[in-house]
Parts: structure tokens; C-alpha cells; sequence
């Protein structure tokens, strides 16, 4: 990420803004012209939040805003006032057992250099909350959003859907007990 | 397909060769791993840098002192501030840390600001004033050798290369505005007077932007005696080195930290940010500045070369490869960078995969002003092969052979050499284009419905030239391991296969091993993480390391139980002796060294012996090589080409981890793909067109083909551990040409430009039956 530390003494308009970030409130300061991008990582110290083009291209970024993907860089902090924010720390439960998503991108290789991984993994939490079965047209569709430099998609592909099967096992399971 | 028993991974390799997931999995996965552009120290400073608007242009003053006044401004360095330092470059030292006599490209750096915040440093980049005399400019590498072009170096920078071996030769400013030229020759002139046919074609080969989603970064702190850098950089060492010549310090006083690389495909390889960033520290009293570029300074920074080949190619009537002739022109921009490398191996791989008696290539590298081009995945081996291949298809046209046949008549046979002096091939070609061309149905294909398919063979020699590697293995009294080297994690899973290597020869659980930190003051030394030698050459010196700490733990266990040494072996940190029994080592250990504990270590090395007749002064270590195979259909209306089938192939020898050689050939294949349909750096006079990420296509998971795949060979005959070879850059190489010849099988259009556009193809199309319409009127 290029941007850092946007709070200079020469920014004299700050707002407050508060909203939930992976399920605890949060309240922060920041200048009215601060991304959400600059809110994750440089006040609430998430750097699983990835940035690359800032220009909402390649999705590194992505997030989950109210259950949708959305791209951090391109969002001003002021725009989630009183939304529900994941990210890709989120994901694992308390005790550091990997979630289905992040369990299933690391059996299936669906990451090299690692740097678009948290954005996939957030966009692919997003799409199997509104279609926790989609086949591979769905998945080609949903990810294409996001940019994968190294892997040659296959892998992320096989990932997702080897995501949705964990999930579905998972909640099966869940129902069953 | 051919009757070879491919050798697969045998079943006595417990760890090696199995899938499990990579070590750096769950630090991917949960956001936990580190990159450059995460480090923070304290009392940071940000770092932004003026780029010139002209192409060309004298600069005749530098006014910076009202950005100098700015508060929060603590460093700004003009040509002023680097009096005394040097440039940089790859053999050829032509790039200055910021312009001092002039510009020489649209986004050249004439200056940089140290402050508190990147807004601040922003702001007095606004305050700098530069007066420049614009001088007219160059672009294309054909008209800057035209001596009626302008010198873009008056005088000419410091260069020194290597002697070569047999055959090959090399040298500086051979020509205007060339800054290294490469030449390599074999047989007798001779040849050419055998040939039954002589076919003369001319090639162009586009440039792409690296796009690794991590940009170029680093944090320095530095005084006028140390420096310390933090940075994404694939060659730590070299990096060490370069720096120390630039500021004129020891060595031993610079240190080179490497965290995970968010990708690099080449581009990582020389000074990018590092300079600067020490510069501006050095004049912060010591302060940490941290520089990372944004994407847009990413494509002002480096690409790839774009080319210009001329292959003249003789043969016999029944189709018999005999001489070729090569002529390549590549366009390196405004400064060498690797340019002379790639010169070498775009020169060097210009036989391709088969037989000739006679061989003459020469590669120029070639100055304009326009970015500067260096390392590229597939490194000059891309751009020949599309030259290579494309003939070929060309030639079988012509003479009424079957693409395939013609190339399984002439490719050479395992074992065979590729050039005099050089490693005998170590891949069944044959055996792997039958692989690709079978996995498609190429011999079953149906032309009609503007359908058609399309085989090539891409080949490189791997691990690199001159590339010694040192590696340690330290284990601690309980069992546990450091591995420590400088192979540095860029996405390849390089860290995984290295520490599988570790387990497997210590016979203990892969996840007792852990890869130390990459620093220049602790890690032994390393060439650089490239030219896929990360399993193969690193590969060597890690096995060393873990069969000589393996050694010395039997050796003291063997004395300190009374048993035979040769007798006992170690199994998951216990000693195991012939007849079964175990003891467990921690407290053998204590016992023995005094109860305080003990840490065992070894190092290890590797490196390809030199020999005066191989033309690149060493042998290469393995050959890197890319089978693939396509199915389009043509929309002979517009011109777009559907791509229906891709089938990728590369021989990883012996697979250390399935999922790591799969990951790379296919990733490599993508990118090729996207080279062969639509990526491409747009340049309208010079100026570049679309040098952000809004306007630069790159391939997304939409567009990869509903059948594409990937089969990972075992042939066994690598020169790496367990028979293992180098991958990563043998999947980019075939799959253009193969895509290309897929057009000109379904509709006729034979290509020979880059991208394969809808435009192209359909002016393809016209001209195909101009001339089939020609043909028919003379018959
Ligand atoms: S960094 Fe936000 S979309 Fe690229
Ligand atoms: S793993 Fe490197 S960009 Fe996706």
C-alpha cells in the first residue's frame, strides 16, 4: 500500500465514524478524505487488508461490508457509519481454527505470493452467504472481480468450490448435533 | 503416444512429492504474513519522488529549496545530493539514483522528498521547480539505431561482462544507442549451400507490465557509514553488492532484509526503491524511510522488452532442420537494467528445441526512451520462442507437413546436446509434445466450424549462469529445525519445497522445519532467488547441509551409545539401531553437553562447474521446458478468438510438492495466454497509453478457458535433488505459438505480431484468402 499515515496537520476537516469490525465496535477519528483502506489498516491495525492499484481494480482490498464485497480503497471511512465490517482476521474462530474458506485455499493451493489472498477470501465468504452452493460458472463469475497474478485461477477455482463443500459439511454437522 | 514409462513419485519418499498444504499457508490465509509494505518502524518518514513529464530532455537547473522549507520536510535529494555515488545496472552502469544531466524517459526521476506523511512529501514535490531543454526523443529500436537518431547516452556508461566460451561472444555499445549485444555461432557456413528451401521471416513480440500486486517497496535507515533496508527484492545479495558500489561502503556495513515478496516475476531483481530510500534516510539524521511506489510508478519503473526477430531458417525438401539465422532486435528502454541478460538468452535460445547443423544469432539490446525493460518470467526465451515456434508453423505451411510431424522430425532426442559444450537435453521432447498434443485430440481434430488446433515446444536453460548457493541447517537440542538460506518466498513455494527437502533427510516432521528470516548478515550466501534455480541449485546445498547435520548427530550418538555408526539411523529425533531399538535424543544430548543443551549445524554449497567450452562459461544445470497445446474457434466476422483448450505441460523431473509445480506451470501459462490475446503496453508516440491498473488488462479468472489444465511430468532426469528440476517460466514459453497456429489452423491467418487482437486476426483472415484466392487462380 502507498498511502500511509493520511493524518497530517494540514487535513482540518475529521469525522467520527463508528461501526462494527469482526464482530467488536469500534470508534475512530479520521480525516473526512480517509479511505476505508486507511481506516483497516492504519487505525485499527489490520494489515491482512491488502492494497495494490487503490483504484478499485484488482480487489486486493475487498472486505465485507454488510455481508458484500466491497473494495476498501474505494470507499470513504465515512460511508460504513454503523456497518457490520469483516475481514480476512475475522475469519478464523477464536481459538485459530481456520474457517471453511481458509481451510480449503490452503488444501487446495488456491494461493502463491498470497498477496490476493485475502481479498479472494473475503469475496468468496461473501458470494456462499448468498449462494452457499454455486457451481463453477457462479464462481468464475463472482471471482473475476478480483485479480490473481500468480495461480492461473484454476486453483482458486477449486478452492471455492471445495470451500462451499467444507461449509456445507460444517453446517450439517451443526444441524445434527 | 510414445511407449515411455514416465518414472512417478516413489513410494519409499514419505514427505517428498506428497500434497500437503505449503508452510506459508495459514500466515497467507489468516492475513498474518509479512511483506515489505507492512513494516513499520518507529519515527517513519514517507518518500514520494518528482518523475520527468518528457521523454527526452536536458535538465538545466534543479530549484528544490522551497520544498526544502516545507515543515514536516526532512530530505529531498536532487542530482545535487548524489555527488560521489554511482549508477546502477546490470553490466552496463547507466542508471543514476536521480537524473543529473538529463531525462530520459516520460516518468524518469529527477527528484525525491523524505516527510512526515506521503501528503507532506506530495506537497513538496509541488515546490520543486526543474527547467528542462526537451531534445528529441526515440521510441522504437529499429529507428534508434538509425545513426541519425539522437545519442541518448553522449557518453558512453561503464560497462564490464563476461568472457564467454565457445562460440559465444558479447560486448558493450557495439552500435548506436545499443547498449549490449549478444552473439552466439556454431557449424559451418557451409550448411547453407546443403539447404533444399531458405525462409526469411520477420516477427514482433509486444511488452507487458510484471503487475505483481505488491509494488515495489523498502524501508532504509541508513547513515553515511550503515545502512540497513527492508525490502522486496528477489536477490539479497546482489542487492548487497550493487548498493555497496552505488555508496561506496563495505559490505559487511549493509544489510539486506527480505520479507514474503507479493510477487515478482523478474522484476524484483535489481535496485528499484533502495536507493532512493537510503539516500533520504542518510539525510534524515538516520531516520527510517519507508518508499513504496504506487502501481501507476510500478509501470514508469519496469517491463518487459518488446522485440523485433528476423529468422532466416534453411532446411532440406524432406523437411530436415539445417541452419538458422537470427537477428534480434530487443527494445530495452531508457536504461540497461537486465537488458544484457535477456540480450543473451533471447540470442542463446534461439535453436528452440531442435537440431540445426549450423547456427548464427545475434541479439541487440537496444536504447530508447521509453521505460526500461530487464527480467521477465521466461526471460528472452518468450520472445524467441514466439519467433521460433511461429517459423516453424510458417515452414510446415509452406511445404504441405503437418505442424506436429514436422516438429517430432526434428526435435532433438534425450540426451542430445543442445549446443556443443553445453548440458545434454534432459526432457523426452518428443514424449511431451505427443503428451499435450494427445490431451486435446490434435490428431482427431475436425477443421471446420473455424476450429483448429495448435502444438509448440518451449525451451530454456535453467538455474542460471555462475549461481553459487549456500545453505544451513541448524537443529536444536530437541529436534527442531532452522533452515536458513537465501532463497527468497515470492509465491513460487520455494520455502515449502526447501524445508520438505530438510525433513525428508532428517526423516522428521516437515513441521518441526522452519525457514529463517532472510538477512545479509546471517543467511549464507545466494545468487539471487531466479532462472527457476530455487529447487535444483538451492535445492543441492540444503540437501548438503541436512545430510552433514545428519552426520554429525549419528557420529555423536554412535560414540556416546557404543554403537556401530553404520548401523544406527535417525528417525523423527530419535536413533534407531539394527535391531530396533530407540532412544530418544534430548536427553542423549544433555547428557553429552553437559546439560545445557547443544545446537547442531552444517552448511552446505552448490554450484554448476565452470568449463571454458560451454558458451555461457558454465553448463546450464537442467533444461526448463513447456509443452502446450490449444483449441480456438474464430469468429471469421470479427476476429475474436475463443479460446476452447489449454493444455499446459512442464517436467518438473521428480515433483517435491504437487501442488507447487501444478501452481506454477499453470500461472506461467496464464500469463502467456494473455500475452497471445490481449495484454499489452500501448504506447501512442512514445507516450505510454494505458500505465494503470484501470486501463492495463490482465487476465481474470473469466478469462481462462472452460478446459484448461495442466500436466505435471516426472521424466526423472533432472539434475536437482531426487532428480528434480527448476519450474515457473517453461509453462509461459509455448503458449502463444501454440495459440497462434490454432488460428491458423482454423482460419488460415498466420500471425506473426503479438497480441493476437480481434483486429489482427481478422486483417489475418483477409490476407489468408487474398492469397488462397491467388493460389487458386493460378492453379
Ligand atoms: S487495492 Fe483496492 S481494488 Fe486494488
Ligand atoms: S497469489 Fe499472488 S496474486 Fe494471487
Amino acid at each position: 500500500m502507498s498511502l500511509e499515515s493520511p493524518e497530517s496537520g494540514q487535513e482540518t476537516f475529521t469525522h467520527n465514524v463508528e461501526f462494527e469490525l469482526n464482530g467488536s465496535p469500534e470508534r475512530h477519528c479520521v480525516p473526512t478524505s480517509a479511505t476505508v483502506l486507511d481506516l483497516l489498516r492504519n487505525s485499527c491495525g489490520k494489515q491482512g487488508v491488502r492494497a495494490s492499484c487503490e483504484r478499485s481494480v484488482c480487489g486486493a482490498c475487498t472486505v465485507l461490508v454488510d455481508d458484500l464485497p466491497v473494495a476498501a480503497c474505494s470507499t470513504f471511512a465515512f460511508d460504513i457509519e454503523g456497518a457490520r465490517v469483516e475481514t480476512v482476521e475475522g475469519l478464523a474462530a477464536q481459538d485459530g481454527t481456520l474457517s471453511a474458506q481458509q481451510q480449503a485455499f490452503s488444501e487446495c493451493g488456491g494461493f502463491q505470493c498470497g498477496f490476493c489472498t485475502s481479498g479472494m477470501l473475503m469475496l468468496t465468504t461473501g458470494l456462499l452467504r448468498q449462494n452457499p452452493q454455486p457451481n463453477r460458472e457462479e464462481i468464475r463469475d463472482w471471482i473475476s472481480s478480483n485479480t490473481c497474478r500468480c495461480t492461473g485461477y484454476e486453483m482458486i477455482l477449486e478452492s471455492v468450490e471445495r470451500a462451499a463443500e467444507l461449509a456445507g459439511a460444517k453446517q450439517q454437522d451443526q444441524a445434527s448435533e | 503416444m510414445t511407449g515411455i514409462v514416465i518414472p512417478f513419485t516413489p513410494h519409499d519418499s514419505p514427505i517428498v512429492g506428497r500434497d500437503r498444504p505449503r508452510l506459508d499457508s495459514t500466515a497467507k490465509v489468516t492475513g498474518r504474513a509479512l511483506y515489505t509494505v507492512d513494516i513499520q518502524k518507529p519515527g517513519m518518514l514517507h518518500a514520494k519522488v518528482l518523475r520527468s513529464p518528457h521523454a527526452h530532455a536536458r535538465i538545466l537547473s534543479v530549484d528544490a529549496s522551497a520544498a526544502r522549507s516545507l515543515a514536516g520536510v526532512t530530505a529531498v535529494v536532487t542530482r545535487e545530493e548524489i555527488h560521489g555515488l554511482h549508477s546502477y545496472g546490470t553490466y552496463v552502469k547507466d542508471q543514476p539514483i536521480v537524473a543529473t544531466d538529463a531525462v530520459r524517459y516520460v516518468g524518469d526521476v529527477v527528484a525525491a522528498v523524505a516527510a512526515v506523511d506521503e501528503r507532506t512529501a506530495f506537497a513538496a514535490l509541488d515546490l520543486i521547480r526543474v527547467e528542462y531543454e526537451p531534445m528529441p526523443a526515440v521510441f522504437d529500436s529499429r529507428a534508434a539505431m538509425d545513426p541519425s537518431a539522437p545519442a541518448i547516452f553522449p557518453e558512453q556508461p561503464f560497462a564490464a561482462y563476461p568472457e564467454y566460451g565457445d562460440g559465444a561472444s558479447g560486448a558493450a555499445h557495439t552500435a548506436h544507442n545499443v547498449s549490449y549485444e549478444f552473439r552466439y555461432e556454431t557449424g559451418s557456413e557451409s550448411v547453407w549451400a546443403d539447404c533444399d528451401h531458405i525462409f526469411e521471416d520477420t516477427f514482433t513480440f509486444s511488452r507487458m507490465n510484471h503487475m505483481h500486486l505488491e509494488p515495489f517497496a523498502t524501508v532504509a535507515e541508513a547513515t553515511a557509514n550503515e545502512i540497513e533496508v527492508w525490502t522486496s527484492t528477489q536477490s539479497p545479495f546482489p542487492m548487497r553488492k550493487e548498493l555497496a558500489r552505488v555508496f561506496g561502503l563495505p559490505e559487511n556495513d549493509i544489510r539486506v532484509n527480505v520479507p514474503l515478496l507479493g510477487g515478482g516475476f523478474g522484476a524484483k531483481n535489481g535496485p528499484k526503491t533502495e536507493a532512493i530510500a537510503i539516500r533520504l534516510s542518510q539525510l534524515s539524521a538516520g531516520r527510517p524511510v519507508r518508499y513504496c511506489m504506487s502501481t501507476e510508478e510500478v509501470f514508469l519503473t519496469l517491463s518487459q522488452h518488446d522485440a523485433i526477430l528476423t529468422v532466416k531458417s534453411g532446411l532440406k525438401a524432406d523437411g530436415e532442420f539445417m541452419a538458422r539465422q537470427s537477428r534480434v532486435l530487443l527494445n530495452g528502454g531508457a536504461y540497461a537494467d537486465a537488458s544484457p541478460l535477456v540480450a543473451e538468452k533471447a540470442g542463446y535460445r534461439m535453436p528452440g528445441a531442435y537440431r540445426w547443423k549450423r547456427i548464427d544469432s545475434v541479439c541487440q539490446a537496444v536504447i530508447t526512451n521509453t521505460v526500461p525493460a530487464g527480467a521477465y518470467r521466461g526471460f528472452g526465451a518468450t520472445q524467441a520462442t514466439w519467433a521460433s515456434e511461429r517459423q516453424v508453423d510458417l515452414i510446415a505451411e509452406r511445404l504441405g507437413f503437418d505442424p506436429l510431424e514436422l516438429r517430432l522430425k526434428n526435435a532433438k532426442d534425450l540426451g542430445e546436446e543442445f549446443v556443443p559444450g553445453e548440458t545434454p537435453i534432459d526432457s523426452d521432447l518428443k514424449h511431451g509434445l505427443n503428451l499435450v498434443a494427445d490431451a486435446i485430440g490434435y490428431r482427431d481434430r475436425r477443421r471446420s466450424g473455424n476450429r483448429g488446433m495448435g502444438v509448440a515446444i518451449g525451451i530454456k536453460d535453467g538455474g542460471g549462469v555462475n549461481k553459487p548457493a549456500q545453505a544451513r541447517v541448524k537443529v536444536t537440542t530437541n529436534g527442531d529445525v532452522f533452515l536458513n538460506c537465501g532463497l527468497v518466498e515470492m509465491g513460487q513455494g520455494g520455502h515449502s519445497a526447501l524445508c520438505q527437502i530438510v525433513a525428508e533427510t532428517l526423516a522428521c516432521d516437515p513441521g518441526r522445519v522452519k525457514y529463517a528470516a532472510i538477512d545479509t548478515d546471517n543467511t549464507p550466501f545466494d545468487q539471487g532467488t531466479n532462472a527457476a534455480s530455487g529447487i535444483a541449485v538451492m535445492g543441492h546445498a540444503v540437501l548438503q547441509a541436512a545430510e552433514r547435520v545428519k552426520c554429525s548427530v549419528l557420529d555423536m550418538a554412535a560414540e556416546h551409545l557404543i554403537l556401530d555408526r553404520q548401523s544406527i539411523r535417525l528417525d523423527n529425533w530419535h536413533i534407531v539401531d539394527a535391531e530396533g531399538t530407540t532412544y530418544e535424543l534430548p536427553p542423549l544430548i544433555m547428557d553429552r553437553f553437559g546439560g545445557t543443551g547443544f545446537e547442531f549445524t552444517a552448511d552446505g554449497y552448490f554450484k554448476v562447474r565452470s568449463s571454458s567450452s560451454a558458451p555461457l562459461e558454465a553448463p546450464c544445470m537442467f533444461w526448463e521446458i513447456g509443452w502446450a497445446a490449444a483449441e480456438v474457434e474464430v469468429d471469421p466476422e470479427t476476429g475474436r478468438v475463443e479460446l476452447l483448450q489449454l493444455v499446459v505441460s512442464g517436467d518438473a523431473g521428480k515433483v517435491l510438492n504437487k501442488l507447487g509445480c501444478r501452481g506454477q506451470d499453470e500461472g506461467a501459462a496464464v500469463f502467456g495466454l494473455a500475452q497471445a490475446l490481449f495484454e499489452e503496453l500501448r504506447y501512442k508516440d512514445g507516450e505510454l497509453l494505458n500505465g494503470e491498473a484501470l486501463l492495463y488488462r490482465v487476465p481474470l479468472a473469466e478469462d481462462i478457458p472452460q478446459r484448461f489444465s495442466s500436466i505435471t511430468q516426472e521424466q526423472g532426469h533432472g539434475a536437482g535433488p531426487f532428480g528434480s528440476k527448476g519450474m515457473g517460466e517453461g509453462g509461459m514459453l509455448p503458449i502463444a505459438p501454440a495459440i497462434a497456429q490454432a488460428i491458423a489452423d482454423a482460419t488460415g491467418a498466420q500471425l506473426t505480431s503479438l497480441p493476437m487482437t480481434p483486429e489482427r486476426v481478422y486483417n489475418g483472415i483477409l490476407h489468408a484468402r487474398a492469397r488462397q484466392g491467388k493460389a487458386d487462380s493460378n492453379a
